[in-house]
């Protein structure tokens, strides 16, 4: 299944603003991640710790919806959902 | 009205909606590029989402403070040092409602939209503002 990433300010200069990532059928949130960190380099020390938790400062939305990355990563996803990565918040 | 743009902000027209008869006081707040040894920033949106949270952010100041009216302007893209970045203008029948609406919007817009901001150095590095908003 096909799924959209968008990401933001540091996170779209590794990813790029907008890619399309080819994963298994119910995979989860924690899947997509794990597939960017080894085909997108630089983004496994970007966004996770050396102990492989996901760096605090990481936060995501799945289909325009904020996630929570402690309770959700374990999501399935279906094909044509949207996660955005991207760090805190600095408009204004 | 609630926008996010690449064009000069016009704080004129924005005041010029917001006039009420009833509103005896008129806030306007502008945030500009300040001058911090850079060349100037850079601004990003994830623009559905932002646009969302910024008029749920106005409604409930449009509540909370019984404002007449209130609008917001963000810009995107390049901006030199001196130019706006943020507009936001209140009106409200007094002037504690005006300032406390239009404070109220700065600091949720500032925790809650997603917007990102880089800093250009002279030599044409970036550096992303760290943010405090979740």
């Amino acid at each position: 299944m096909k799924i959209k990433v968008l990401a933001f300010a540091a996170f779209g200069e590794i990813l790029g603003r907008e890619r399309e990532v080819e994963l298994e059928e119910e995979a989860s949130v924690k899947d997509l991640l794990d597939e960017l960190a080894s085909i997108v380099p630089g983004f496994r020390e970007a966004a996770f710790e050396p102990s492989g938790i996901l760096r605090d400062y990481v936060l995501l939305m799945v289909n325009r919806k904020r996630i929570d990355p402690e309770r959700d990563l374990s999501r399935i996803l279906v094909e044509g959902d949207e996660l955005a990565i991207f760090p805190p918040l600095a408009g204004g | 009205m609630i926008e996010i743009g690449e064009e000069e902000i016009s704080l004129d027209r924005m005041i010029q909606r917001v006039r009420r008869n009833e509103a005896g006081a008129v806030v306007s707040f502008l945030g500009t590029v300040r001058d911090d040894g850079i060349l100037g920033m850079e601004v990003e949106a994830f623009r559905d989402p932002a646009l969302s949270e910024m008029e749920a952010i106005r409604q409930e100041a449009m509540s909370r403070f019984s404002l007449t009216a209130a609008e917001v302007s963000h810009r995107t893209g390049r901006l030199a040092v001196g130019e706006s970045i943020l507009a936001i203008v209140c009106s409200a029948a007094h002037r504690e409602e005006a300032f406390s609406g239009c404070r109220y919007i700065l600091e949720e817009l500032k925790a809650r939209a997603p917007l990102w901001k880089k800093e250009i150095s002279s030599d044409g590095g970036g550096h992303w503002v760290e943010g405090h908003g979740r």
